[in-house]
């Protein structure tokens, strides 16, 4: 089955392939193309075309020159805000989740199941419902309108992810290895940096992707939760599609698309040979 | 090791309080995540039970919010979406995840490049997605626009506004952008397969694709069951994709429950009734999670047990 | 945690607060401080709402706008978000019944010997006033003024169909409508597909039949007007309205339609003032379309009223104080008015105010007198479309409706109405 059989067979692997790549990328080409067409071009054509002139200045106005309001100066500050949020948010919530999935899966200590597996129910809990109740918690801490309380909500709730996956992936590390750093007296500690920590990349690349993007594309906490000069970058491209009071803006909003998707896009291309490798291990289980 | 010698050393302290650093760092993070699931959870139920509209008010209104919200033509039509939506895109993706794994593990050339193609629409926010569907599926903008301006006049695409047919656009939005999710998990599965017992059969003289019906497929049951359960998930918490996309139109027709909660929470100002759908909204998922946790609990016992 | 917040906590605070004496000292001591929150990102929204700050600073103010990008429902989570921490801006945008609602959750500011001493009253359309002052006292200043159903006319579609009457009636728009469409306009209407544009579609079409039986049926909710002959017809003249709308627009912004508006191939456009503003930011120039008010049948002008406002919520803050105080001397400065109405298309909220002088389009002078006219004829009603004629939650029960049938040629007049009055029962 995986040696080379008769070419005829292989065409049309290669053909129903390039097929439905062809399918998946065309909504980026899309995008991409009309980063480069005037907003006039757009209007007057259709959505898809190859650009008559090249709108290279797009990229300008959607990086520094587009207004929110009195602020003009493009995604540009929106990108450090979502930043600022998105990197502290993700290691803590991925390191968070190593210890806690290193606990469940190889100490094992009273009622481990039972936590274990609210957290976990906390993949499937709506996020309109909790918006309220973060309102109430944000307030009795004294951090609404600030980006340390977008860090509080992101790492609490994502630690029901990491915390899964980390946990699953864990479980296949044999006990015989920990048992024998303990009689060595090894504690918990040194155990999770000397042992579990250097087998851990696949699994932490996948929940660092994982993290990564989703709290990078979040918007509802974001606008909520921030004033002005704090919001994220996903409340940036809301003011640019079109409003009541504007016409469509679609170069410029297709370029700040674009640069708002580069992280999280450079993310997956670098690391989706290990999305795949951590995922075998993490989430079959 | 040095820490043997200390921790040796001081006799005199307990273990629980040498301990507490690493009590603390499992604990704190568990607990809080675990409390806030619970307490928010608990909190909507109760807030459900209230005439709260704007902001949460104490009161008691029985089960007045969740007879509202059942009789109300939204919720019947995003519960009735929900099931096709629901089961439409799961086995969609299903089996364009398994379609494309299968490829991929035919030890293609350029499997990397293929690979980053199929999972980038991850990485891609919900309202992104939405948006640039929404122009590609727009027929007066979109494809419809441009094979007419090509020259077929009387080719047709419209399901962005055909009533019956919208709920498909959404389907064709949510596959393109999840499921190279079911990809990467299927070819996972796929790669750990023995090969062992591939050559067996194939030494038996068994055809490739008998192979994969009779050995290869019946191995890859639980990462199916892991996929359906998250893109399951993944459907009934829909909520971006589909209010950049279609906004619940043409009309109403493509309304799901997770809009009609938020809506009915922040938009209508009927806060009460907004928490019953979102409790309904457990429960549906409940639904699907309960006989997910019993075979998991069958699964484990089984395996343990042999 | 005290996770509920109680009417009668709330109500509390505002027993706490500061009278007005104290507001009015509060000036002279500190330079004026004001937070806002408006959902005005982009477009002229977003121009207008700069300068205004602008004119904030120039006044020596200290201008803290938290624009928040997206639906008014994302605005209004926001606010509430900002109410339930104890810390409300000082001032936000909000409108219509929705003044009254939320006045009720947070202690707001009483703005009466302010608005008394500007003579503001005086100068108010009594309707519009009467929702900026829920209890009797002013809490809200209402911004500018925009009537949901003017009737935007493309001189290169007119010239198309070879017309040059402005339609009065519905049967003159009809007649206009086919005309324009035997001409060879496939879809002689402009208008979009969103949930708001859907709702100006039908209100349009009521008001213009009776406003009378308008104002009994959507804003006071009468059980016979909402089931009376002219709601009947109202939905026969929607759909008339929605066959001549291109269906490919889909739940696109009407303004995705604009520059075929222009070119002529759509000839006519049921929307307010807001689009004369975008079609200028657009580039587009005022000899390109004519603004007149919408098809009535009793010949007078029918106003469909929808006006921004800002609420100012209670702040113990001197500097705030102090810039709630010129904030609210801003907002009711005929200058101001001038300046904001001039950018975004809409008209000054004073009747006071002279819009013969330059920078002022003729389609803006069609509305205010129009406005008059309804005033004097009592035919100024609420727009039911843009929030004003009741709150949020029955105004998107009934906006379900309507946009429900806009888009389903399949359900008859009778059974929308019948669908309509199941829905205000049910939201109620």
């Amino acid at each position: 089955m995986r040696e080379r059989t008769f070419a005829p067979s292989r065409l049309l692997i290669y053909l129903v392939v390039s097929l439905v790549a062809a399918a998946y990328l065309a909504p980026l080409v899309v995008v991409v193309l009309n980063s480069l067409r005037s907003n006039e071009e757009i209007a007057q054509a259709s959505m898809i075309g190859w650009p008559q002139q090249w709108a290279w200045n797009n990229y300008a106005r959607a990086w520094s020159g587009f207004c929110v309001a009195e602020t003009c100066a493009g995604i540009r500050p929106y990108m450090l805000n979502s930043a600022l949020v998105t990197i502290p948010a993700t290691i803590i919530s991925t390191l968070l989740g190593a210890i806690a999935g290193y606990a469940v899966s190889l100490w094992r200590f009273r009622g481990d199941n039972w936590i274990y597996g609210i957290v976990t129910l906390g993949l499937f809990l709506p996020q309109q419902m909790r918006l309220l109740p973060w309102t109430i918690v944000l307030r009795d801490v004294g951090l609404i309108n600030t980006l340390t309380g977008l860090v509080l909500i992101h790492t609490i709730q994502g630690l029901s992810f990491t915390t899964l996956f980390c946990r699953n992936y864990y479980v296949a590390v044999p006990h015989e290895l920990i048992r024998a750093a303990r009689i060595d007296g090894a504690g918990f500690f040194r155990i999770f940096w000397r042992i579990i920590l250097p087998l851990s990349g696949p699994i932490l690349i996948v929940t660092v992707i994982w993290q990564f993007t989703h709290i990078w594309n979040e918007f509802l906490y974001g606008v909520t939760f921030t004033t002005g000069q704090q919001q994220p970058v996903t409340a940036a491209l809301i003011a640019l599609s079109a409003a009541i009071a504007d016409i469509p803006q679609h170069g410029v909003q297709s370029a700040a698309v674009i640069i708002a998707a580069l992280p999280t896009l450079l993310i997956y291309l670098l690391g989706g040979k290990y999305f795949v490798r951590g995922l075998t291990a993490g989430a079959v289980k | 090791m040095t820490d043997v010698v200390a921790t040796a050393a001081r006799p005199a302290t307990p273990d629980w309080v040498r301990r507490l650093p690493e009590y603390l760092m499992i604990w704190v993070p568990l607990l809080l995540s675990a409390a806030h699931l619970v307490t928010f959870s608990l909190w909507t139920i109760w807030i459900s039970f209230t005439p709260s509209t704007l902001v949460p008010v104490t009161g008691w209104v029985g089960l007045r919010n969740y007879s509202a919200v059942l009789v109300s033509r939204n919720w019947q039509i995003a519960f009735d979406n929900l099931l096709l939506f629901g089961s439409a895109f799961v086995l969609l993706s299903l089996m364009t995840g398994l379609l494309l794994a299968i490829l991929l593990d035919q030890r293609i050339r350029g499997e990397n490049v293929l690979r980053s193609i199929f999972l980038y629409p991850l990485a891609v926010s919900f309202v992104v997605t939405g948006t640039v569907w929404s122009w590609l599926l727009n027929p007066g903008i979109g494809i419809q626009k441009l094979v007419h301006d090509l020259g077929w006049t009387s080719f047709r695409f419209d399901w962005l506004v055909d009533r019956d047919m919208a709920i498909w656009t959404i389907v064709i939005a949510a596959i393109w952008q999840s499921s190279g999710f079911a990809m990467a998990l299927f070819l996972a599965g796929l790669r750990s397969v023995d090969a062992d017992i591939i050559k067996a059969a194939q030494i038996d003289g068994a055809g490739p694709i008998r192979i994969y019906r009779r050995v290869v497929l019946p191995t890859l049951w639980p990462i199916t069951i892991t996929v359906v359960v998250v893109q399951l998930q993944f459907a009934i918490s829909a909520f971006d994709l589909v209010r950049a996309l279609t906004n619940g139109g043409p009309g109403i027709a493509t309304q799901l429950p997770a809009l009609v909660v938020y809506d009915l929470m922040f938009q209508r100002s009927q806060l009460g009734r907004g928490a019953a759908a979102a409790v309904l909204m457990l429960l549906i998922l409940l639904a699907v999670l309960l006989p997910y946790a019993a075979w998991r609990y069958v699964r484990q016992r089984r395996t343990t047990h042999a | 945690m005290p996770i509920t917040t109680t009417r009668r906590r709330l109500l509390a605070g505002s027993a706490a607060a500061l009278a007005f004496p104290a507001f009015a000292r509060a000036q002279g001591a500190a330079k004026p401080r004001l937070t806002a929150i408006s959902q005005w990102s982009a477009g002229s929204d977003g121009a207008a709402i700069t300068a205004l700050g602008k004119k904030f600073e120039e006044k020596g103010g200290v201008w803290q706008h938290s624009p928040v990008p997206g639906f008014t429902t994302e605005m209004m989570n926001k606010l509430r978000a900002q109410i339930i921490a104890g810390d409300p801006p000082a001032c936000s945008q909000l409108k219509g019944p929705e003044i009254a609602a939320w006045s009720k959750i947070a202690p707001t500011v009483d703005l009466d010997s302010i608005v008394a001493a500007a003579g503001y009253e005086k100068v108010v359309a009594p309707d519009l006033a009467k929702l900026h002052k829920p209890g009797g006292k002013w809490i809200a200043l209402p911004l500018q003024i925009y009537s949901t159903n003017m009737l935007f006319l493309s001189k290169r579609g007119m010239d198309k169909a070879k017309a040059d009457k402005i339609p009065v009636t519905w049967a003159d728009f009809n007649e206009l409508a086919d005309k324009m469409k035997s001409a060879g306009m496939n879809y002689p209407l402009a208008n979009g597909g969103t949930r708001p544009d859907d709702g100006q579609k039908f209100e349009a079409s009521f008001a213009g039949i009776s406003p009378v039986a308008y104002r009994a049926a959507i804003m006071n909710l009468d059980k016979k007007a909402l089931e009376g002959p002219e709601i009947k017809a109202a939905f026969a003249q929607t759909r008339k309205i929605a066959d001549w709308c291109d269906p490919n627009v889909g739940a696109q912004p009407y303004a995705t339609n604009l520059k075929r508006f222009i070119d002529g191939d759509m000839g006519m456009m049921i929307q307010g003032g807001w689009a004369q503003g975008v079609l200028r930011n657009a580039g587009f120039k005022f000899d390109d379309f004519i603004i007149a008010p919408g098809p009535s049948d009793n010949g007078k002008p029918v106003f469909l009223l929808n006006a921004d406002a800002f609420i100012f919520w209670q702040r113990k803050e001197a500097d705030l104080q102090a810039g709630q105080m010129l904030m609210a001397q801003l907002v009711m400065d005929p200058a101001i008015q001038t300046m904001y109405s001039q950018i975004t298309g809409s008209i000054p909220v004073r009747t006071d105010v002279d819009l013969s002088g330059e920078g002022w389009s003729d389609g803006q002078r069609r509305t205010a007198a129009a406005l008059k006219d309804a005033v004097a004829n009592n035919q100024a009603v609420l727009s039911l479309a843009h929030n004003m004629a009741q709150q949020n939650g029955l105004t998107a029960a009934m906006i379900d409706v309507l946009t429900e049938y806009v888009k389903n040629k399949t359900i008859k007049p009778e059974q929308a109405v019948t669908r309509l009055a199941d829905a205000v029962e049910g939201a109620r």
